[in-house]
């Protein structure tokens, strides 16, 4: 397979063999972000029709695959933009995920952590986690339950490191209910991840 | 002896702070918040103070802080995501994608 001339001055390039050269890297890229394989298949196909039909002011400046993410990205966002833009947030969205349970208690230390969902000592490095295959599945499990926006608000937050203004600006929210879903996501994904990973092994 | 009565100090401080102190519920919250804007004094001492005598939060802390920098660090190694265990294209996608990059004017 041959790659596409970065000069096609005398003949078109085959613009198919970018699936073969770049498809997976691309897929992975936005799987990663929206961990929906069909929604990060149309990202990706509609970034290699973008990019067919921008190819000329493209031609041979810089690396293609730097390119074609740039494309991505503003696909990624788009997607966000729409699955939220339309549906205004509602008063109880995500309201399951405030988690009350974790802070019920029946002596005089209400709201204060229920020793059944208390955090305990993890032993672990972010080094060691990136390694594990496994921890990005259990850690997309735990996202998936989650409202899409919120879900979608954690992920441009933690994964693109968006500003706050960049996130409530795509998900058509204000700063505060950003930072109600954030807390919301961590609060939840936090106990799934002690449930689901660290505790796994050592648990009934 | 000396041993105990310390313990007992130690104790009757914790409780009484922890009881004048914001709840780990209120606290939890604002510790996600630290993480998306600067805390005023108030809140800084507060929390501070909660922390010193609330371990279950100085570990939910940690493990916010241990999931950022896991994301992050996955995050800065996408230049090498081709070799991730991420899951890849389908076959028919594939086939798919060929197919309209190369008649581009369908």
């Amino acid at each position: 397979m041959s790659e596409p001339p970065r000069t096609p001055k005398s003949q078109p390039p085959d613009f198919s063999a970018w699936v073969d050269l770049h498809g997976d890297y691309l897929y992975k890229y936005a799987i990663f972000r929206l961990r929906d394989g069909s929604a990060a298949e149309d990202c990706v196909q509609e970034t290699f029709l973008a990019a067919l039909k921008a190819y000329r002011g493209f031609e041979g400046r810089g690396s293609e695959r730097t390119w074609l993410v740039g494309i991505l990205k503003h696909k990624v966002t788009d997607h966000f933009r729409r699955v939220t833009r339309e549906a205004p947030i509602g008063e109880t969205e995500g309201e399951e995920f405030e988690h009350n349970e974790f802070f019920t208690r029946t002596d005089e230390w209400t709201n204060h952590w229920n020793a059944g969902y208390a955090p305990s000592d993890w032993h672990a490095t972010p080094a060691e986690l990136v390694e594990r295959g496994d921890f990005w599945k259990v850690l997309n499990d735990c996202l998936s339950p989650l409202p899409e926006r919120t879900a979608s608000a954690f992920t441009l937050r933690e994964v693109d490191g968006l500003t706050s203004e960049q996130i409530c600006e795509a998900l058509n929210i204000t700063v505060n209910n950003l930072w109600v879903m954030l807390h919301r996501a961590r609060l939840h994904l936090r106990n799934c991840l002690e449930i689901n990973w660290f505790t796994k092994e050592t648990r009934d | 002896m000396a041993l105990r009565a310390y313990d007992k100090i130690k104790h009757a401080v914790r409780w009484w702070l922890l009881r004048r102190l914001p709840t780990c519920k209120q606290t939890v919250k604002v510790i996600s918040e630290s993480m998306e804007r600067k805390l005023s004094l108030r809140e800084r001492v507060t929390v501070k103070l909660h922390l010193w005598i609330c371990l279950w939060c100085v570990w939910y802390l940690e493990h916010l802080n241990l999931m950022r920098d896991t994301i992050r660090t996955k995050a800065s190694q996408e230049p090498n995501l081709d070799s991730s265990s991420l899951p890849q294209l389908s076959a028919e996608a594939r086939e798919r994608m060929k197919l309209r990059l190369s008649q581009p004017n369908d």
